[in-house]
């Protein structure tokens, strides 16, 4: 503190110091500007959204056994539903079953079953309506089963037969995807659906004869929420705003991360908080809940038209895939006591026939159905061949084929014509394919 | 070889004391429009206000369009490229966003998919880097993987290549990087003609469109011819050598076939305009007549576009950016990069006038 010599100037400090005291008194007691964060004067460091601490709760409406728990609301539906949504829970690992063996035998490349997710993926299906855009990651089939995609298609694709209207045979083995039925394309890298999502509701948000109807529901895993992609989406869609829901599954393994390393914080609900968007965590495996829970949260995304985030709690029975086994990094008992402890099915079958909706009878029967339909379509997605070979070089580019394209298949036509029937690997690839290559040689009775 | 290349690299610094004068103007003049005069002096625009024209007449066209980027709206452009139309068509349809590239291009993405048609502005495409999973893979990619149910057309339009004193991350030639990725349009216009006419294509094109612009011409009124879409243009005739470049190089291409001309040299000047799809033809049609071929990029030499063609007298010559993270200092920078003397003196090589 400065003191002045003379008198005069010790009189006028000492009042401009009296001003300064009181200004800062009175800066002391308001808020930052344009802000209402309480200002406190002891250090306080926080690292839960939760205000005391502990981890966000979990919503559920089923015990254990299928019983509604004391104070839950059970959501409203009726027996054609409940029934509609069980039998689509059988369906998807009787799928599962066939094709992750068929792949086994080599009848097709890859495969990824949703064993232990049933409940997450049919129940927030069900709570969606059929026009809300759908963007998935990868282990969301059961939203195309309850859409109505059909098991044809799903052969069709996974066996890329001609019949692929979903990828034309371009793509790998659960890379579904259906303009009619809302289901965007499934894209390979993780997470570029998160920000993509956030686009789509863009967009409905902006057409007048969707904007308040529909919603963009995009599903994501807990490990690809570590993406760049998912800060950015989830970002966006709460800035921008655009209705877009975002659905987590926390199923507890990425390939073979375990969630306890995949995040620090209390998962992926946590963040949401971050974006300052309305967050729910819900018990993945307790469908009814998952149905309440992503009502609730549509209709919010509705609203606000801003994102919204449901993380669903659930486990990863099966393997992450065909190449992948997962007894290399968790023991076999781990996982059977994880099935035998909280099995989704079984937890909806037991509520179901409480209410009379379900017995033993209808159980055996469903699934002898569902067993006799997909091996039915197995057969019939095994006689039907390839598409033709010029598909090669389609849909590169909408319009008009560039020129390279059009020498590349030219120049293809002129190899297979001179090599087609003499070279031995290259006479068997073309007989797999429709028309054995004639589209790309030039047309009938053309030969080397 | 390498003491030429060296020689060629020192000649324009030793040639003259004073820093290459630059083809455009460094200040902008912030899009005057001249009106006819009584002169014979043409209507002519600048580069941005072309850019600025085509945005601001599609998406008076179709309501779909819409754009989207950092600073876009409220700050008019961090390159004032989209001056006045958030003021015009509103925030709807001008949408600033937080500093994620990664995140408003992939909303872009999205919002093409779904049947929206975004203009998406990187500040520079050195930022794009950010985003090129979305560009390239998604972008890119998802009509043909998606059995042509999902289309996605989406322009990526900004600043690349040569700048001014900005160092190597603000720098880079990106034209082929994208020129390498099949299912997107890749385009580097040069003059206001080039940039007005091919704005509007790419924004109705179904297709995703990289569309390359240039910091430096942004403030010129590049003056140019335009026949056609998706093509390469010849800017100037000639039948001694043909000297293909894109965007900027084109200045500095034109400048030197004017230098040329004074040694009788007729220089052919091809604008290539078109990086995806490679417009070949124009080029194999001006190398038949001239028997000599220049290539003039700013890119790194092992990604530039050079090719080998039967009509040839003289080796093609490439001339490129030096391989080097662009530096900041501005001696060391003009040095980086090709100017009209070295193209000169390289087009007299190839005509074997020089050593």
């Amino acid at each position: 503190m400065i003191r002045p010599a003379s008198s005069l100037a010790r009189r006028a400090a000492t009042a401009s110091s009296a001003r300064r005291t009181l200004a800062t008194t009175a800066r002391r007691c308001e808020n930052l500007p344009k802000s209402t964060s309480p200002i406190v004067s002891k250090l306080n460091f926080f690292n839960s959204v939760t205000g005391d601490g502990t981890q966000i709760p979990t919503y559920r409406v089923l015990d254990g056994s299928g019983k509604p728990l004391e104070g839950a609301e059970v959501p409203e539906i009726d027996e054609a539903f409940a029934t509609r949504m069980y039998e689509n829970m059988m369906l998807l690992p009787a799928l599962d079953n066939v094709l992750y063996n068929v792949q086994r035998q080599g009848k097709i490349s890859f495969y990824m079953t949703s064993y232990g997710e049933e409940a997450t993926i049919i129940g927030s299906a069900a709570a969606l309506d059929m026009e809300d855009e759908v963007l998935g990651q990868y282990r969301e089939m059961g939203v195309l089963l309850w859409r109505g995609f059909g098991l044809d298609n799903v052969m069709a694709q996974c066996f890329g037969t001609s019949e692929d209207a979903s990828s034309k045979g371009r793509q790998m083995p659960v890379h579904f995807g259906s303009p009619q039925h809302h289901f965007h394309t499934i894209s390979s890298p993780l997470a570029t659906q998160i920000p993509q999502a956030a686009g789509v509701g863009y967009a409905l948000k902006r057409d007048p004869a969707r904007r308040s109807k529909h919603i963009a529901a995009c599903y994501f895993g807990e490990g690809a929420a570590s993406e760049g992609d998912f800060h950015a989406g989830l970002l966006l869609a709460s800035t921008i705003p655009s209705p877009t829901l975002f659905l987590a599954r926390n199923n507890g393994f990425a390939i073979s991360t375990p969630s306890t390393e995949q995040f620090f914080g209390d998962g992926i609900a946590a963040r949401g908080p971050g974006y300052g968007i309305d967050t729910l965590r819900v018990d993945g495996n307790d469908v009814l809940a998952v149905l309440s829970a992503v009502r609730a949260a549509r209709q919010r995304c509705l609203t606000q038209g801003r994102a919204v985030l449901v993380e669903a709690m659930t486990y990863r029975v099966g393997h992450h895939s065909t190449s992948d086994d997962s007894y290399a990094y968790r023991s076999r008992g781990e996982v059977e006591e994880r099935k035998r402890v909280d099995d989704p099915s079984g937890r909806f079958r037991r509520f179901l026939e409480a209410r009379g909706w379900w017995g033993e009878e209808r159980e055996k029967e469903a699934r002898e159905r569902a067993k006799k339909g997909v091996m039915e379509a197995f057969r019939r997605a095994e006689g039907v061949g390839r598409g033709e070979l010029g598909g090669l070089f389609e849909d590169v580019y909408e319009g008009e084929q560039p020129w390279n394209l059009v020498e590349q298949r030219e120049e293809l036509g002129r190899l297979l014509r001179k090599y087609g029937k003499a070279w031995g690997p290259w006479k068997n690839e073309l007989g797999k394919f429709r028309g054995e290559g004639r589209d790309v040689m030039g047309g009938e009775g053309k030969s080397a | 070889m390498v003491s030429r290349l060296l020689l060629s690299r020192f000649a324009p610094a030793l040639a003259s004391a004073r820093r290459p004068a630059a083809a455009v103007p460094r200040h902008a003049f912030m899009g005057i429009r001249r009106y006819a005069t009584a002169d014979t002096e043409q209507h002519t625009m600048t580069v941005r206000e072309a850019l600025n024209l085509a945005m601001e007449e599609e998406m008076t066209r179709d309501e779909n369009v819409f754009i989207i980027g950092e600073e876009v709206a409220r700050y008019n452009g961090a390159y004032k490229v989209t001056k006045g139309l958030m003021d015009k068509f509103g925030e709807k349809r001008v949408v600033d966003t937080p500093i994620t590239e990664m995140g408003f291009a992939g909303i872009a993405v999205g919002a093409a998919f779904q049947g929206l048609r975004p203009i998406c502005e990187f500040m520079t495409f050195n930022f794009a880097m950010q985003a090129i999973d979305q560009i390239v893979n998604s972008a890119g990619k998802t009509y043909y993987m998606s059995g042509g149910n999902v289309p996605c057309p989406v322009v990526f339009r900004g600043p690349n290549g040569a700048a001014s004193g900005v160092g190597a991350q603000h720098s880079q030639d990106y034209a082929a990087w994208y020129g390498s990725v099949p299912g997107l349009k890749v385009v580097s216009p040069w003059s206001a003609e080039d940039c007005k006419g091919l704005l509007k294509a790419a924004i109705r094109d179904p297709n995703p469109v990289v569309f390359l612009e240039n910091e430096m011409l942004y403030g010129g009124h590049v003056v140019g011819l335009l026949a056609s879409y998706w093509q390469g243009q010849v800017e100037k005739e000639g039948s001694d050598i043909t000297i293909v470049a894109h965007s900027k190089m084109v200045t500095h291409s034109m400048e030197a076939a004017e230098e040329l001309a004074k040694e009788g040299i007729k220089a052919e000047v091809i604008n290539l305009r078109s990086i995806r799809p490679l417009d070949i033809d124009t080029i194999i049609k001006s190398v038949k007549k001239t028997n000599r071929l220049m290539i003039v990029e700013g890119g790194f030499p092992i990604s530039s576009r050079a090719r080998q063609f039967d009509y040839l007298d003289a080796p093609v010559e490439r001339v490129t950016g030096a391989d080097v993270p662009t530096p900041y200092a501005t001696n060391l920078e003009a040095l980086a990069f090709p100017d009209t003397p070295l193209i000169t003196k390289v087009a007299k090589r190839a005509l074997y006038r020089t050593n």
